[in-house]
């Protein structure tokens, strides 16, 4: 049986998977929604009580019954390289062939439906809470005065975007950034605006969870440094393999099984105490430039998740494998 | 009128350098001009920085 990975051709970080499914001889499909319907082609057909469904991409052709699993990882807008693109073609595209997929018995990473669910950042902070992993005081608002009192309460705040999407026109990046104490706050009344307590940190801490196997990597930081976002900070010290606190791990594990991810990169800042602070859990986070990094086997524990046989199908009534009593 | 997140907002992290592989749909995966596989090549992927977690992706923002 075949995994599918749907990505966009420069996923650099897929190859990395791909590799280690290619040694293990399991067969793979690359696909990219994107090349719908160029060299992308798909046909499913209904008929008969049975679903017959096949997918083609650079000259492989595969069953949908086929399918062991299906990885989402960079898929492109679909049909968004058509000859002649548009929103009417990207959504007949999007339902047929995500449509189709969803109709199959392969395992998901992650299914869509809990992906777009898991992109909520306000959604991601309450089960965090809930699933009794430490969240900094947070505040998301269109009220001025909300955010007013909120910066008194916590004078030491941080803003950072409440999708974690970032504006394009023009391109343009928005960092989790100090809140100086005497900001004025009216423009929050513009757009909803998420501020959180700084944590003063030791350490930035990236936890890569494949299924059940936990990787963590930690980055030693400097506290009272004025760049609080890693991504945006000077390379300082590289990131190490460490170890995921017993207080932390049941969290998480009931947070992904709540979440029902398959897979999922959760970012902490660890404080001078030792305390892990959930800051958020990124359903496809990136995983290349951690285990390039710290020689972390990621890419061949997602590589062993995805290439797991499926379970066997439960019995149906009428159907062949149904003992009769 | 502008919204109090985009105060803080930069110009979008471009790539410094020149992404030196491209896509094999035979192999399924990129290679580079002297046709190793780029994925096995980690030294190459940290002076790149395409597996890096950043901010301003146009397409995608889990990081």
């Amino acid at each position: 049986m075949t995994v599918l990975i749907l990505t966009c051709e420069e996923d650099v970080t897929a190859d990395m998977v791909v590799v280690h499914l290619n040694a293990a001889g399991i067969p793979v499909v690359r696909v990219d929604p994107a090349d719908l319907t160029g060299g992308v082609a798909l046909s499913g057909e209904y008929v008969h009580g049975r679903f017959r469904g096949h997918l083609s991409a650079g000259g492989r052709l595969v069953s949908i019954g086929g399918l062991r699993s299906v990885w989402v990882r960079r898929p492109g807008t679909p049909a968004g390289r058509a000859a002649q693109p548009s929103a009417w073609l990207t959504e007949e595209a999007a339902q047929a062939l995500y449509g189709m997929l969803r109709g199959s018995d392969a395992r998901w990473m992650n299914h869509p439906d809990a992906a777009r669910r898991a992109r909520h950042k306000p959604w991601q902070l309450r089960l965090a809470q809930r699933c009794g992993l430490p969240v900094p005081a947070t505040l998301i608002t269109t009220f001025p005065r909300a955010a007013r009192e909120f910066s008194e309460r916590y004078p030491d705040l941080v803003v950072k975007p409440v999708s974690g999407a970032h504006p394009q026109d023009p391109p343009r990046a928005v960092p989790t950034s100090r809140v100086a104490p005497d900001t004025d706050f009216s423009a929050v009344a513009f757009g909803p605006t998420l501020f959180q307590r700084r944590i003063s940190k030791r350490a930035d801490i990236r936890l890569t969870v494949v299924g059940d196997r936990m990787l963590a990597a930690r980055k030693t930081a400097d506290a009272d440094a004025d760049e609080v976002d890693v991504r945006f900070a000077p390379p300082g010290a590289p990131w190490r393999p460490t170890d995921v606190p017993s207080s932390i791990a049941p969290g998480v594990r009931a947070y992904l099984k709540e979440a029902e991810l398959a897979y999922g990169a959760f970012d902490f800042v660890e404080d001078a105490d030792g305390t892990w602070w959930f800051l958020e859990c990124n359903q496809s986070g990136q995983f290349g430039f951690v285990e390039v990094e710290t020689g972390q086997p990621i890419a061949r524990t997602i590589a062993e998740w995805l290439a797991r046989p499926l379970p066997e199908a439960p019995p149906r009534v009428n159907g062949a494998n149904t003992t009769a009593r | 009128m502008q919204p109090f997140a985009l105060n803080y907002a930069r110009p979008a992290v471009e790539l410094e350098a020149a992404i030196p592989y491209v896509y094999d749909a035979g192999l399924q995966l990129n290679v580079l001009h002297d046709g190793r596989v780029a994925a096995s090549d980690f030294a190459l992927l940290r002076e790149v920085g395409t597996t890096t977690s950043t901010a301003g992706s146009k397409t995608h923002f889990d990081d």
